[in-house]
């Protein structure tokens, strides 16, 4: 028979187009298997995995908390959902300006409660605080913010009358101030003790103010706990020559965070009342008047996501060399399969399964723990207080941090866990079936 | 049924180039079982490595039941392998992690068979290869003689057109290895599948009823000891 040679056949096998297919089951049950193969290696790979998964869910908890915490409070105590004011006033109104104004405030915000707007004016100045000796127990002064508030309408949009701790809140005309628990602590302030505050007029004149403490508040903002004091706006407006004009007309819209649509209504009764025709008011937005928190917001991101690579890396590095040892100590495993006729995809997708389930085992155990961490830091908190001391931040949290929920961070923490496990664990396998089969056959 | 033609083959060694085979041809019929020995070197993995379609040939064709392997997609090779050829192992190469069973039930989950026919065939298989009752025993609880009646009912249960056995006695003392060759012998003869084996091993020869003697990649002697 040696040597003998035939007739002309087929040059293309018959199986050209008509391939058999494997359930995907196969590869799955096999690569479940595969798990207990290596239990040393899987354990401490998925422990890798699973610590990354629950410190991101835990620093997401914590990002959301401080967001939302910070939303809250420029909401509740410095912005409102939205505010009417002159031109170009935002951008200044660190310098307090008295020459960007609302001319009338008591109009605008009279049209705007006619078209069912919660709305309340306030003046924002800058004065100079100062406390003598007796009954304070000594002499000492404070440049901060100031603010004329409608003690009737304020409430209306913000918080503050419900953070007052001691005395009582503002009422109309009075020649009262409420200062923060903070601000009293250091300048030893009590209710119904003197306060004199130096500032200027809208003109530009030097004015006196002498003024009774009739409440200390104390809210969860540091900023205006740390930098405001309140007052009557009637008694704001008497002493700054204002003449009926505010800084700003603030508004409570049912969302915290109103879009565009959301300020349509809004934009459309001023425009209706002539009050943004000649361009010299404008409605702000939320988001507008925030966007310096958001920015710092965005810092923190970049932070975040830093970490996040580095967690991710961990993981990366963790799976990819559990894997690369996985398939190189299986090669010759893998050269018999292929020899089977088995695919080389079907063997990627088995190891596919396999990281995948190193990957998601590590995903999981890392959300059990996230979701305790995520539970203490919205039931504890992380008290930073000790650190902030002293410290003028952007942010607006108080000393302790508190977590948030969020189900979705939770849950594609722990799948992109095991998807991320899926794709990296294809580079070493196609590191082993980029070698033929005969190579593969030969390991030992 | 298989055809080898004018078959070259030519490795790299390290920094020698080694000349595996140095135009083989050959024929085998269905049914045959065949023996290709040979010292080590002499090209008889390569040969059958190229047969089974796990390796490439550098000139020459290799036809398996009328299809031209040589030259063929990568995919369609794989059908080849999936579908009609059968491979037993000098090592076994049984998967650590599967039962017996399921090491056998593997090959035909490939060809994407029902769980029933499936379970079916590889039982009868086993039993078959007379491994009834440890079924479920994984390699590592299995004797050496006993992994490779796995892998020999590995390679049967699809009714492959050929099963290619490389040393298949090699890691196995004689008493199991001719237990082993007498079950694939018994197998030749009762289903009429094909085997073909390399071996160096003179009591492995003894069994074939045709002997294919390779020297330096060149077919020695090709000796028909008795009728398939």
């Amino acid at each position: 028979m040696a040597g003998s040679s035939g007739a002309p056949h087929n040059t293309v096998p018959r199986h050209s187009g008509n391939h058999t297919h494997a359930h995907p089951k196969v590869f799955f049950r096999l690569a479940a298997k595969n798990l207990t193969r290596y239990r040393r290696r899987t354990t401490i790979t998925a422990s890798a995995i699973a610590f990354g998964v629950a410190v991101f869910i835990a620093m997401a908890s914590l990002l959301g908390g401080m967001v939302a915490e910070g939303d809250r409070n420029f909401s509740n105590y410095e912005t409102g959902s939205a505010a009417v004011t002159a031109a170009g006033y935002w951008d200044e109104r660190e310098q307090f300006p008295l020459d960007m104004l609302v001319e009338d405030g008591a109009a605008l915000t009279e049209a705007l409660e006619t078209e069912g707007f919660a709305a309340a004016p306030r003046v924002a100045f800058r004065g100079e605080l100062i406390v003598h000796y007796d009954p304070y127990p000594e002499d000492g002064s404070a440049h901060l913010g100031m603010y004329g508030i409608d003690p009737a309408r304020d409430p209306e949009v913000f918080n503050l009358a419900e953070s007052v701790t001691e005395g009582r809140f503002l009422e109309q005309d009075e020649h009262g101030i409420l200062i923060s628990a903070w601000l009293a602590e250091r300048l030893g302030a009590e209710v119904g003790y003197p306060v004199t505050i130096t500032t200027r007029t809208r003109d530009g004149f030097h004015q006196i103010m002498d003024l009774d403490i009739v409440g200390i508040y104390e809210t969860p903002n540091p900023t205006v706990d740390r930098s405001s004091i309140f007052m009557p706006l009637e008694t704001a407006e008497y002493y700054l020559e204002l003449a009926g004009a505010v800084t700003a007309v603030h508004l409570r819209l049912p969302e915290q965070v109103p879009g565009a649509a959301d300020l349509a209504p809004v934009r459309s009764a001023l425009e209706s009342a002539g009050f943004l025709n000649a361009e010299e008011l404008e409605l702000l937005g939320f988001n507008e008047m925030t966007a310096d928190f958001a920015a710092a917001v965005e810092l923190q991101d970049a932070v975040f996501r830093v970490i996040l690579f580095l967690l991710a890396t961990i993981a990366v590095v963790g799976i990819s060399n559990t894997m690369l040892m996985a398939v190189l100590e299986r090669e010759r495993e893998i050269g018999m399969m292929r020899a089977l006729g088995v695919r080389d995809r079907e063997i990627g997708v088995m190891f596919m399964f396999e990281a995948a389930g190193i990957g998601l085992l590590g995903g999981i155990i890392g959300m059990l723990f996230g979701t305790a961490a995520v539970w203490y830091l919205t039931q504890h908190g992380i008290d930073y207080s000790a650190m902030l001391e002293g410290i003028e931040m952007d942010l607006r949290f108080d000393g302790v941090l508190y977590g948030v929920w969020s189900l979705g961070t939770t849950v594609s923490a722990a799948v992109g866990a095991a998807v991320l496990a899926g794709v990296v664990a294809l580079l070493p396998v196609r590191r082993i079936l980029r070698r033929t089969i005969t190579e593969s056959l030969r390991t030992h | 049924m298989i055809r080898v033609q004018d078959l070259h083959k030519e490795y790299i060694d390290g920094e020698t180039h080694v000349r595996a085979l140095r135009g083989v041809s050959l024929e085998i019929a269905k049914g045959e079982f065949i023996s290709i020995a040979g010292p080590s070197g002499s090209g008889k993995t390569t040969l059958l490595n190229i047969i089974g379609c796990i390796d490439t040939a550098d000139a020459g064709t290799v036809t398996i039941d009328d299809d031209t392997i040589t030259g063929a997609r990568k995919s369609d090779l794989v059908e080849i392998r999936r579908m009609k050829i059968g491979f037993v192992f000098q090592n076994f190469n049984l998967i650590p992690v599967l039962s017996a069973y399921e090491n056998v039930a593997m090959t035909l989950s490939l060809l994407g068979l029902a769980e029933s026919e499936i379970r079916e065939r590889a039982m009868k298989m086993l039993a078959e290869v007379g491994l009834v009752g440890m079924e479920d025993r994984r390699p590592a609880k299995l004797s050496g003689g006993q992994q490779q009646r796995v892998a020999v009912a590995r390679a049967l249960v699809k009714d492959p057109l050929i099963v290619l056995a490389d040393e298949p006695t090699a890691n196995l003392d004689s008493e199991t290895g001719e237990s082993i060759l007498k079950l694939m012998k018994s197998i030749n003869e009762r289903i009429g599948t094909t085997f073909v084996f390399s071996t160096h091993d003179q009591m492995v020869m003894e069994y074939a009823d045709r002997l294919c003697r390779l020297h330096d990649g060149v077919i020695e002697s090709d000796e028909l000891r008795r009728s398939a």
